[in-house]
């Protein structure tokens, strides 16, 4: 037992040693670099994940992901070229690596990790069914008792919400409609106290309501679909810096870094501030990529919570709270490991 | 033979003529005269009880139809003002389609280059003007050869850039510009195409023939939007440098070749309406198979086969919105993308009958020319 330990400790070291020296070799990695910028696979077109303006410049918290695995690599968030990607398209595209990463909204489940060929590599999106409703009439899911929801007939979303409604004993009359459109429309007038559907497509719905100011879309969640980067299988040390770029933003908003402070910061008092920054332990080079890594996408991007609030939170449109989206630290469900 | 004796002239027993005063004949309705025709209409209309009660249902319904449709289309539509806010009447937004013309038009292609789009497309009415609408003029044939073999490769050197032009990637084209080069290169491809395996297909040695009828029906056989897919996704997976070729080429060539096994069919239609005569005639001349296909085969045969041409290519120029699946925005998709616009919310209606009345206009534009050509290029008496 003892020989077995001392044995994976000295092979641990020693791989440790050979990692710090000779990176394993990353194909995409020498794609990204040779070609001079990132291929991103994002959404068609979803107002606060992945939109492209007037005049064709992308913006939303997926495209937001993609520019700072841009400025991570290359040092320049503007070197990256989207491609928007249908449902039907997404896999493919990845599996034949028209893109080097998806970052597109497309829950994480298992049956996808495990048949599809692809790693999700994080979350970056706590989505889930939850409920719009006129201001001040609910709070959560559990205060629905005794109203009616709109929806449309046989969907999932009406499957979700009477399987939840049921379980937890909460008389909620649910009103079926052929179409998404009618339930919305018959929740705009009045006929119903709540219309349900995803948190994403909840915040574009309501802007299209007559009266957006008075009407609020959850926080709470009845249904659980994480959604984050992707890779395909294979070339591990891309798969890392894909994974540790997402860490990376949501460390930044931890340890309280942001695109305002980040020059400040690099001689913070703090060794994980220092750490993370590139200031020291030389983090980049041992995935094979600058050490000023983290420093760029802060810089260029900023932190999760910034880039959250400007494309889906309270700077954007859509309005939407933090929610499960918040740090770990402060009630959410947005998790890094340490910069250790 | 029918109707040959009257060939050149034209009945005028039913048309009146009139000499203006600089000396010029105009001939005024070459048919029945207005008066006769608008009782001819009426006859028709409310000659009898049912008639009359089918004529007035029929009027009824399309008036309750067009009446609130006009009213949103036009009268109660608003079509000045910069934002979402300006709209405040009950009908179309017209705003939104004027905001996002641009892209409409030209996708994401940028702003300063979009002078090299409109001047392909200028280029692209011109060839057509000379290869259809001008009288025989010396050695049209070697210039319209030479247009046919330069221009295209022109056309794409201006639209994608380099050598001296800046590279615009094909991920940035879109709108009715996409839709046209779709259409355009396609039918590039397919025209060409469709004839050799048409002439192929009837061809005397049964290797050729097969082969030809192989490609014709597997192309036939499958769907459009498959081949789209397949093109898009697949050939990336198969090939081991497949990501390398463009997307939009290969969705041109997928739908090319499909095309082009449904012009086949056209232009076999067109060979077979020929009369064998034709054929023995050329031969007794002593022309061999290539110049018996060139000066007498094909110019009659194509003759035929125009109308059915012209449909296949309406049918392909609403088929390129096909390629939406694979995530190229050809005009329709760039009205879909346009849609997610959070500063545009709900504006569905507009942007589809925006996209949709060019894609009208394109292709009611497209038959009536087909008709004119076909009306110059019938053989007299047919």
């Amino acid at each position: 037992m003892s020989t077995r330990l001392i044995l994976a400790g000295a092979f641990t070291l020693a791989a440790g040693a050979a990692g710090a020296q000779n990176l394993a070799p990353s194909p995409t990695l020498d794609a990204i670099k040779a070609r001079g910028h990132l291929e991103c696979g994002v959404h068609l077109g979803l107002p606060g994940f992945s939109f492209a303006n007037d005049k064709g410049e992308w913006s939303g918290i997926d495209v937001d992901y993609c520019r700072s695995l841009a400025a991570a690599l290359l040092g320049d968030a503007t070197k990256v070229k989207f491609t928007p990607t249908s449902v039907q398209q997404r896999w493919p595209v990845l599996q034949s690596a028209q893109v080097d990463v998806l970052a597109r909204n497309t829950t994480i489940t298992f049956t996808r990790n495990a048949t599809l060929g692809v790693n999700f590599q994080g979350i970056n999106f706590y989505e889930g069914q939850t409920f719009l409703v006129r201001k001040g009439s609910a709070a959560a899911p559990k205060d629905l008792d005794g109203a009616s929801v709109c929806v449309a007939a046989g969907s999932t979303e009406e499957k979700n919400a009477s399987d939840w409604f049921k379980e937890r004993n909460l008389k909620v009359s649910i009103i079926n409609f052929q179409k998404n459109d009618d339930a919305i429309q018959a929740y705009d007038s009045g006929r119903c106290d709540a219309y349900t559907a995803g948190i994403g497509a909840l915040a574009g719905q309501r802007i299209k309501l007559k009266d957006p100011a008075n009407n609020i879309v959850m926080t709470e969640t009845i249904s659980n679909d994480p959604q984050g980067p992707t890779t395909r299988w294979g070339d591990e040390r891309f798969q890392l810096v894909v994974r540790w770029v997402l860490n990376a933003q949501i460390a930044a908003e931890l340890l309280g870094v942001t695109s305002k402070n980040v020059d400040q910061m690099k001689t913070s008092p703090n060794a994980e501030v220092r750490r993370l920054l590139g200031t020291e332990g030389g983090f980049g080079a041992m995935m094979g990529i600058p050490n000023d890594w983290a420093y760029q996408i802060v810089k260029q991007v900023g932190n999760y919570g910034e880039s959250y609030e400007r494309t889906v939170g309270m700077d954007s449109p859509l309005k939407l709270a933090r929610g499960k989206n918040e740090l770990w630290t402060k009630g959410g469900a947005l998790f890094t490991p340490p910069f250790q | 033979m029918r109707g040959e004796a009257s060939a050149g002239l034209v009945p005028l027993g039913a048309a009146s003529a009139e000499i203006a005063s600089d000396g010029r004949l105009t001939i005024l309705g070459a048919g029945p005269r207005p008066a006769r025709r608008s009782r001819a209409l009426a006859r028709a209309l409310f000659g009898t009880p049912l008639d009359a009660a089918i004529t007035i249902l029929v009027a009824g319904l399309l008036l309750w139809a067009a009446v609130p449709l006009v009213r949103w289309l036009l009268l109660d539509a608003t079509f000045r003002g910069t934002t979402r806010e300006d709209c405040t009447g009950t009908g179309a937004c017209w705003v939104f389609v004027r905001a996002r013309f641009g892209q409409f038009m030209y996708g994401f292609y940028p702003g300063d280059q979009r002078w090299r789009v409109d001047l392909a497309g200028l280029g692209l009415v011109a060839s057509a003007l000379l290869l259809f609408a001008t009288p025989p003029f010396p050695r049209k044939r070697i210039v319209v050869a030479l247009a046919v073999l330069c221009l295209p490769p022109l056309g794409v050197w201006l639209l994608y850039g380099g050598f001296g032009l800046r590279v615009v990637e094909t991920r940035d084209w879109g709108g009715l510009m996409l839709t046209v080069f779709l259409s355009v290169y396609a039918a590039l491809i397919a025209v060409p195409l469709g004839i050799v395996l048409a002439l192929g297909r009837a061809s005397r040695l049964p290797i050729i023939r097969l082969i030809c009828t192989i490609v014709i029906e597997f192309w036939r056989g499958v769907p459009i939007i498959a081949v789209i897919f397949l093109a898009s996704l697949l050939l990336p997976l198969i090939l081991p440098n497949g990501a390398g070729i463009d997307r939009l080429a290969r969705a041109v060539v997928g739908l090319g070749l499909c095309i082009a096994a449904y012009m086949a069919e056209a232009v076999r239609g067109g060979l077979q309406a020929l009369p064998p005569g034709q054929r023995e005639a050329a031969a007794a001349l002593g022309l061999g198979y290539w110049r018996t296909t060139g000066l007498v085969v094909l110019p009659q045969a194509l003759r035929v086969s125009l109308p059915a041409l012209t449909n296949e290519f309406i049918a392909l120029v609403k088929n390129t919105s096909l390629v939406l699946i694979v995530s190229i925005f050809d005009l329709l998709g760039i009205a879909q993308a346009a849609l997610a616009d959070p500063a545009w919310v709900g504006k569905t209606w507009e942007a589809y009958a925006f996209a949709g009345s060019i894609y009208w206009i394109a292709c009611f534009g497209l038959s009536r020319w087909s008709r004119r050509i076909e009306a110059r290029t019938a053989l007299p008496g047919r």
